[in-house]
C-alpha cells in the first residue's frame, strides 16, 4: 500500500479514530491490526518473512535478556545474538542478493575462462525487508548490550517491528526509544493531529509536486544516456539530486506525520543536507536514521574513530561500502558508497593541509564566503556521486559523466530542455519546487512553521490548508494522465 | 474528537465544492463536450427523435438533413466509444428534458465483452453529465472502482492540464455544436472497398453486461413510454472482429441482436445490411473502414428520415414559424455547406 494512495489515507484516518477511542492497554492492538493490514495489502505473502523476523528476534530477546539477568548460560549469549543475525540478514540476503551474488560468481569465473551458466532467481523483494530487518536487529544488539531490557510482550514487540508509517521506508527506530512510546500514554491530541497532518501534507508536495515532476526528465535522459550531453546531462544529474531528496524526505515527512497523528514523535530523517559542510556533515543531515544505525552497530562496533587514522579510515571504507550494498544490490550502489567512503578519507587525510592553507591566506573559518565554498563543494561531490546511484549500470554512469562535457551552451536557448519530458511550464514548477523545498529548509532552522501557521486566524489557516491541497491535486503528478489523443480517437 | 470529525467532514465539503467548481476548467473541450452541453443543458428544443450511442451515429446521422428534409427535430447525443452502459445513463438524462422522443440506438456497442470501456472515451459521456444521483449511478455501473473520485471530480483526472490551459477552457464556445444539433462527420474519403466475408446466419450470444443494460433501456422505453429504433451503421467489421475485448463475429452478433429485436417487438435496421438499397459506396462515403463520412452521413440520414416518415406519426414543422429557427440553422450546417458546392 503506497503512501500516496486513497487506501493508505483511509486507512491512517480509520486507525486514528479507532486508536483515539480504545482504552490505552489495547491500543497496541490497534495498531498492530492496522500494520498489518497495511502490509498485507502491500505484499500478502511476504508477510509471512515480517513474522519471521519478529519472532525470531524476539525469542533471541527474550533468551540473551534471560542470560543478561543470570538465568541462562553466558557462553550462548553470542550463540543467540548470531542466529538472530543469520536469520534475520540470511531472508534479506536471498531476497536482495542473490542474483547478485549468481552474476558476480559467474563474473569471477569467466575471468579464468570457465563459463558456468546460471539462471536468474528474480525474486521479488518483500516491502520494507530492508528497513525492518535492521530495526529487529538493532533490538537484537541492543539487548545484547544491555542497552534495553527485553520486551516480553510479544504484541507490542511485533508493533514495533511492523508500524505501518515506518515499516516501508523508515524511518528506522531505535529500540530503546520506540518500545516506550508504544506503552506512554497518548492522550486525544486535536493539535498534535493537525501538526502530523500538516506534515504529511508538506511530505506530499515534496514527493509529488517536486520529486515526482523532476522523476520526468531524470527518466528521459538516465534512460538513454547516450542520446543526452552537455547541459542535458548535467541538468539530468541535478534533477536526481533534488529529486532523491524530495522523493526521501517527502515520504519520511509522510511517515513521521502519520505517526504524529498517532501520538508517536519521531525524530527527523532529513536535516537540510545540501547544506552540509562537508561530506562527514552531509551524512548527519540524511538520512540520519539509517547513518545512526550504521554508526552504532557498525562503525563503533569495527572501532570507530579511537583507534589509529589508517583503522579510522579502513573503517569509514567499510561502513560506507556496506551502506552501498544496504541500498541495492549492483556495483553502482557498491561504488556510491565507497566513494561517500573515499570522500571522507580524503577530507579526513588532506585536513590538515586544508587548515594550514586556509590559515596561510587568511580565511576566517566562519565567514560567510568560506561556509558558502564549503557547501557547493560538498553538493557537488554528493551529486557526482549520485550519479552511480541513479545510473543502471556503471558504463551508464560513465557515458553520462562523459557526456557531460560535450557541452553545446544552444541548449540553454533552443529550447533542447525542454525536450525532456517537462514542458516549459512543467520545468520552472520544478525549479519553483525545489527552490520552495530549500527555504523552507533554512525558515525551519529559525522557527516552527506548523506552530506559526496554527497560531493564526482561523481564515488565513484554512485558506492556507485548502490551498495546499489544491495545489497537490492540481500541480502533483499522479494519476493515469488522459492524453488528448485518446479522447479524439474514434471520434468520427 | 468530534471536533476533528466535524472539522474533518467541512474541510472535505469545501475541498470537494471547489473541485467541483474547477472540473469543468479542467475537462477537454471537445465537440463531444459541447454537444451534450447544448443537447442536454444550453438548448430549450424539444426533440421528435434523439440518437444515442457511439461514433457510429455520431458520424452517420444527421438531424439538420432530416429536419431539411422532413422537417423532424432530432439531436445526435452520441459520443465516440460510447459503450451502451453510458448510453444508458445518458438517455436518462436526455429523458429528463425530452417527452417521449423516438429514441434510436446505435448496437454497435453491443460487441464489446470488456466490464468497461475505454476511459477516455467513457469520459466523453459522462465527465460532461451534470451532478445528479443518474450521474452517480453512471459512475458506478460504467467505471471501474479505482476510478470512481476521478469521474466525480474530473478535476482530478485532468489536473495535468494545468500547464495547456487555453483561453476556450474558461468559456468554450458551444455555438458550432448548436448547427450541427450534435452530428459530426469527417470529410476524408477512404478510398478502399469493404472487406469481403461470407454471409452468416450464425448466432452469438450478446456478451452479458451490454445485453443487461440493452435490456434496461428497453425496459425504460416501456416505463418512460418512448419508442425505441435499433440500428447498426455501416462499417467494415473487419477490424472490430479482430480487436480484443469485443465479440469475434460482428455479424453472428447482428443476427442475435435481429432475433432480440424481432421478439420485443422493437424495429432493428441493419444499415449495413442495407448498405446498397441506401446507395453506399464504401470507398466514397466512408471516412475511414468504420464510419461514415459527411457524404455517406447524407445518403444515410435522407434514407432513415423516409422511413421515420413512413412508419412514424411525426408532423413536419418546417412550415411551422415557432420552429423558423431550424431553417436558419440548417443554413450553417456541413451538409447544407457541401450541397452548396
Amino acid at each position: 500500500m503506497s503512501f500516496v494512495s486513497i487506501g493508505f489515507l483511509i486507512l491512517l484516518f480509520a486507525t486514528v479514530l479507532v486508536y483515539y477511542q480504545t482504552p490505552h492497554r489495547y491500543r497496541w492492538v490497534c495498531l498492530l491490526a492496522a500494520s498489518y493490514v497495511f502490509y498485507i495489502f502491500s505484499s500478502p505473502v511476504y508477510a509471512i518473512f515480517l513474522i519471521v523476523s519478529t519472532v525470531v528476534t524476539y525469542g533471541s530477546g527474550l533468551l540473551i535478556g534471560r542470560i543478561n539477568s543470570g538465568t541462562g548460560k553466558q557462553k550462548y549469549k553470542k550463540l543467540i545474538v548470531v542466529f538472530s543475525l543469520l536469520i534475520n540478514i540470511g531472508i534479506l540476503m536471498v531476497f536482495k542478493y542473490a542474483d547478485f551474488f549468481r552474476e558476480t560468481y559467474s563474473g569471477l569465473l569467466a575471468l579464468f575462462w570457465v563459463s558456468v551458466a546460471t539462471e536468474a532467481f528474480h525474486l521479488i523483494l518483500p516491502v520494507g525487508i530492508s528497513f525492518y530487518t535492521f530495526q529487529s536487529l538493532s533490538y537484537t544488539i541492543d539487548v545484547y548490550r544491555g542497552d534495553v531490557e527485553p520486551q516480553t510482550h510479544l504484541g507490542k514487540y511485533a508493533l514495533f517491528v511492523s508500524f505501518f508509517p515506518t515499516l516501508v521506508s523508515g524511518p528506522i527506530q531505535k529500540s530503546k526509544d520506540f518500545l516506550k512510546k508504544i506503552d506512554e500514554v497518548h492522550p486525544f491530541d486535536y493539535a498534535g493531529i493537525k501538526k502530523g497532518v500538516l506534515l504529511m501534507l508538506w511530505g506530499y508536495f515534496e514527493k509529488m509536486v517536486v520529486a515526482d515532476r523532476l522523476g520526468i526528465l531524470v527518466n528521459t535522459v538516465y534512460e538513454n544516456p547516450s542520446k543526452y550531453h552537455g547541459l542535458e546531462s548535467i541538468l539530468a544529474s541535478f534533477f536526481y539530486t533534488f529529486q532523491i531528496y524530495c522523493d526521501f524526505s517527502g515520504y519520511s515527512n509522510i511517515a513521521i506525520g502519520a505517526a504524529e497523528m498517532l501520538g508517536f514523535h519521531l525524530a527527523e530523517n532529513f536535516n537540510c543536507p545540501y547544506f552540509a559542510k562537508s561530506i562527514q556533515d552531509f551524512w548527519r543531515r540524511w538520512h540520519i536514521s539509517l547513518s545512526t544505525w550504521f554508526r552504532d552497530y557498525l562503525y563503533f562496533p569495527l572501532g570507530g574513530s579511537r583507534c589509529s587514522k589508517f583503522r579510522r579510515c579502513l573503517n569509514v571504507l567499510i561502513v560506507f561500502t556496506v551502506c552501498g550494498f544496504w541500498h541495492g544490490a549492483s556495483l553502482t550502489f557498491l561504488f556510491w558508497g565507497l566513494l561517500h567512503g573515499i570522500y571522507q578519507v580524503i577530507g579526513l587525510l588532506l585536513k590538515p593541509l586544508k587548515e594550514r592553507a586556509r590559515e596561510a591566506m587568511g580565511i576566517k573559518k566562519q565567514s560567510i564566503g568560506y561556509r558558502i565554498i564549503q557547501v557547493a563543494i560538498t553538493f557537488l561531490l554528493v551529486n557526482f556521486a549520485w550519479i552511480f546511484f541513479r545510473a543502471d549500470t556503471m558504463e551508464n554512469a560513465f557515458l553520462l559523466i562523459g557526456n557531460m562535457f560535450q557541452f553545446d551552451p544552444a541548449a540553454i536557448w533552443n529550447g533542447a530542455l525542454f525536450q525532456l519530458g517537462l514542458t516549459e511550464p512543467e520545468f520552472i514548477a520544478g525549479l519553483l519546487g525545489v527552490a520552495i523545498i530549500m527555504l523552507v529548509d533554512i525558515l525551519k532552522k529559525r522557527i516552527d512553521l506548523r506552530t506559526a501557521l496554527m497560531s493564526r486566524n482561523v481564515v488565513l489557516r484554512w485558506t492556507v490548508y485548502l490551498a495546499a491541497v489544491l495545489i497537490l491535486m492540481l500541480f502533483g503528478v499522479y494519476g493515469s494522465e488522459y492524453s488528448a489523443q485518446s479522447f479524439i480517437y474514434f471520434q468520427f | 474528537m468530534k471536533k476533528l470529525i466535524g472539522k474533518g467532514l467541512l474541510f472535505l465539503f469545501l475541498l470537494f465544492t471547489i473541485f467541483g467548481l474547477i472540473s469543468p476548467i479542467f475537462v477537454y473541450k471537445t465537440q463531444h463536450m459541447g454537444k451534450l452541453e447544448e443537447g442536454l443543458y444550453l438548448s430549450d428544443d424539444q426533440y421528435d427523435v434523439v440518437f444515442m450511442g457511439s461514433s457510429h451515429m455520431n458520424g452517420g446521422m444527421d438531424p439538420n438533413v432530416i429536419w431539411n428534409q422532413h422537417g423532424i427535430t432530432s439531436f445526435n447525443y452520441a459520443t465516440g466509444g460510447q459503450p451502451i452502459d453510458a448510453t444508458y445513463y445518458l438517455l436518462k438524462d436526455v429523458l429528463k428534458k425530452h417527452q417521449h422522443p423516438i429514441v434510436v440506438l446505435d448496437v454497435f456497442y453491443l460487441g464489446m465483452t470488456n466490464q468497461y470501456g475505454e476511459r477516455g472515451l467513457v469520459s466523453n459521456a459522462i465527465d460532461n453529465m451534470k451532478f445528479s444521483f443518474n450521474k452517480l449511478e453512471a459512475i458506478r455501473n460504467c467505471t471501474p472502482p479505482e476510478d470512481w473520485i476521478p469521474y466525480l471530480f474530473p478535476v482530478l483526472k485532468y489536473h495535468f492540464r494545468w500547464s495547456s490551459l487555453q483561453q476556450k477552457d474558461f468559456g468554450f464556445d458551444y455555438s458550432s455544436v448548436y448547427y450541427t444539433k450534435g452530428f459530426e462527420a469527417g470529410t476524408n474519403r477512404y478510398g478502399k472497398p469493404i472487406s469481403k466475408w461470407e454471409d452468416t446466419d450464425n448466432r452469438i450470444d450478446i456478451p452479458p453486461k451490454t445485453l443487461e443494460y440493452l435490456n434496461k433501456i428497453v425496459e425504460l422505453s416501456k416505463t418512460e413510454n418512448f419508442k425505441l429504433i435499433l440500428v447498426n451503421m455501416p462499417c467494415d467489421y473487419s477490424e472490430p472482429n479482430q480487436q480484443s475485448g469485443w465479440v469475434d463475429d460482428c455479424e453472428a452478433l447482428f443476427n442475435t441482436v435481429a432475433d432480440y429485436a424481432e421478439s420485443n417487438q422493437i424495429p432493428f435496421l441493419d444499415l449495413y445490411d442495407l448498405a446498397d438499397d441506401i446507395g453506399i459506396d464504401f470507398a466514397n462515403d466512408m471516412n475511414n473502414s468504420g464510419h461514415l463520412n459527411l457524404w455517406g452521413a447524407y445518403k444515410v440520414s435522407t434514407y432513415f428520415g423516409d422511413y421515420l416518415t413512413q412508419n412514424y406519426d411525426l408532423t413536419d414543422h418546417r412550415s411551422d414559424s415557432a420552429y423558423a429557427q431550424w431553417n436558419e440553422d440548417y443554413k450553417h450546417s456541413q451538409v447544407a455547406s457541401i450541397l452548396k458546392k
